[in-house]
């Protein structure tokens, strides 16, 4: 990978802020877009809970290695995080699926071998979706897709398909919705609002750009507005996090667990983030 | 139909090792064709517990290279001859072999065999990854306590994205008046977290250590302990049949702890 391919907006823009970072399912126009995060931002992944500059950009620095044998390795481990990543958005999306949906597989920079391919289409098939169009801008990707046996499209490195700029504002994305037990190690992220239906585990963390709802118990870490937006809430049945945060917020959980537990929503107030019942919520926004 | 079953954990010295040997003598004296793996290379256990290190000549490893045939490696037991170990290489790391290799040995052995369990080094590495290539089926062991629920729950989550979604819970090393006083996690709480199908509790009990010292397993006791009765429960639920659960807080819940219960709950409200 040379320096010119690598993507200068990711140092600009905090990590949460990107859209690109995990694997993830978009729906348009009846077919399913799976758009596979850029090689850099899979390596920053690891050193997920410095959000700095810094990491970012020895991130960065480890891509462009990526011809010695060390980067060899690295590029194995970002292929086990992205096969992590996938499986779990599959099998948290599980009915929601039509069967045999088109997938058009949106694989940007990142270089994916035949093995790979096959291993992402059976994945798919097993979930009953057809992997049927692979867009890249590698040529190494473009032939192993077309060996595969896939259309291809292969559009030049610099004009990322859906790359945002770092200077305009985003709209958040379509919310997730993801039927799954979050369990330790697992980390969701999204560029949107996330709904988990199911627990968010001790170790697990669940990191959105727009509102947490866990239909739930909210045992692990959630974030909502991760990317700045204060307004943000967090929402769960039964609140018994490890710790949350609303924009630059942080908060713990109180030492003495409460003796029942109601639903409950976490919002920032004037004097930081505050836990109110669910049911009187509207009336506490209201006054 | 053979079934090939991963017994991990994720943290070390939860009582893996000491489930699979009773587990799979406990088959094996149910009747079935059982073969056990040690899949902890550089680190093996599973041959002492069963008392079988001295007739190690093979390991896997051999198998792997080509230097012997796989039924050259195994390690029939005397006492249970449906039971037949295959032994790991002592003087080799976890990166001696790789999941494809792994996989390819442990399948072959569904030919010959009905059961097969796979017994996991701790971790999420090279060597778990080994253990579970094959496997279709996973029993977690935990014990009641944060540090081994917290990586048992990491551990469901790397099998289910491996597709390993049939996955059962053993609680091991229970101590019931502990839960009564509310020192320690209950089975209760251990499930709420981890959400998976209970197998089976084991209680805690000394009998464990003088029998794995002695390479016996519990299950093969005349006078049979609790946890070796819990054993082989485990088995006979294993194979599908619905077995009542041990009581194991009965002897436990006496007048006085309850009387002691009572005034806790009253102090604390």
């Amino acid at each position: 990978m040379n320096d010119s391919s690598a993507p200068a907006p990711a140092i600009l823009q905090p990590a949460s802020d990107n859209p690109n970072l995990q694997v993830r399912f978009k729906s348009e126009g009846g077919r399913l877009l799976l758009l596979l995060p850029p090689e850099a931002e899979v390596s920053a992944n690891h050193s997920s809970a410095s959000k700095s500059n810094a990491s970012q950009e020895g991130a960065n620095s480890d891509s462009a290695a990526g011809n010695s044998p060390s980067g060899n390795g690295a590029n194995t481990s970002n292929w086990n995080d992205l096969w992590q990543q996938l499986k779990q958005r599959l099998n948290a999306g599980e009915r929601f699926w039509q069967p045999e949906t088109a997938v058009h597989l949106v694989a940007r920079d990142r270089l994916l071998d035949v093995r790979q391919l096959q291993a992402i289409a059976d994945a798919l098939a097993d979930a009953q979706l057809q992997l049927k169009r692979v867009y890249t801008s590698r040529r190494q990707t473009a032939v192993a897709a077309a060996t595969t046996g896939y259309s291809v499209e292969q559009h030049s490195p610099v004009a990322h398909l859906n790359q945002p700029s770092a200077e305009s504002g985003q709209a958040l994305a379509d919310p997730l919705y993801v039927q799954t037990v979050v369990r330790s190690g697992v980390e969701i992220r999204h560029p949107g609002t996330i709904v988990v239906l199911g627990d968010v585990n001790p170790g697990g963390s669940v990191i959105a750009d727009g509102d947490v709802l866990v239909w739930g118990c909210l045992r692990g870490l959630a974030q909502a507005g991760a990317a700045g937006n204060g307004q943000c809430l967090i929402m769960a049945l039964r609140m018994e996090p490890t710790q949350i945060r609303i924009a630059e917020f942080v908060a713990r959980a109180p030492e003495m667990p409460p003796d029942q537990f109601h639903p409950e929503i976490a919002y920032v107030s004037s004097e930081g983030i505050r836990i109110a019942r669910a049911a009187e919520f509207s009336r506490i926004r209201l006054s | 139909m053979s079934r090939i079953i991963v017994i991990t954990s994720g943290k070390g010295g939860v009582g893996k090792t000491t489930c699979t040997a009773n587990l799979g003598m406990a088959l094996a004296q149910r009747g079935h064709k059982v073969a056990v793996v040690d899949a902890d290379f550089g680190l093996r256990n599973l041959d002492l517990l069963l008392g079988l290190e001295n007739r190690i000549v093979y390991t896997a490893v051999e198998v792997i290279a080509g230097e012997c045939r796989l039924d050259q490696a195994l390690v029939k037991d005397k006492r249970q001859p449906n039971l037949a170990l295959l032994p790991a290489a002592q003087n080799r790391t976890k990166d001696a072999v790789n999941p494809d290799q792994m996989k390819q040995l442990v399948t072959s052995l569904t030919a010959t065999y009905k059961y097969i369990l796979v017994d996991s080094p701790a971790g999420i590495e090279m060597g778990f990854q080994n253990a579970t290539a094959a496997a279709k089926e996973a029993i977690i062991v935990t014990t009641p306590e944060i540090a081994a629920v917290r990586d048992a729950d990491r551990v469901i989550g790397l099998l289910e994205a491996n597709d390993i979604k049939k996955v059962h819970l053993i609680v091991n090393r229970l101590r019931p008046a502990m839960v009564q006083e509310d020192m320690m996690m209950s089975v209760k709480d251990v499930q709420e977290i981890l959400a998976v199908p209970l197998l089976g509790v084991i209680p805690d009990d000394e009998r464990v250590i003088v029998s794995t010292n002695r390479g016996e397993p519990l299950v093969l006791s005349q006078n049979i302990s609790m946890a070796g009765l819990a054993f082989s429960n485990i088995a006979r639920r294993l194979e599908g049949e619905k077995v009542p659960f041990l009581d194991l807080m009965a002897a436990h819940d006496d007048l006085f702890s309850r009387i002691r219960r009572l005034f806790r709950n009253s102090s604390r409200n």
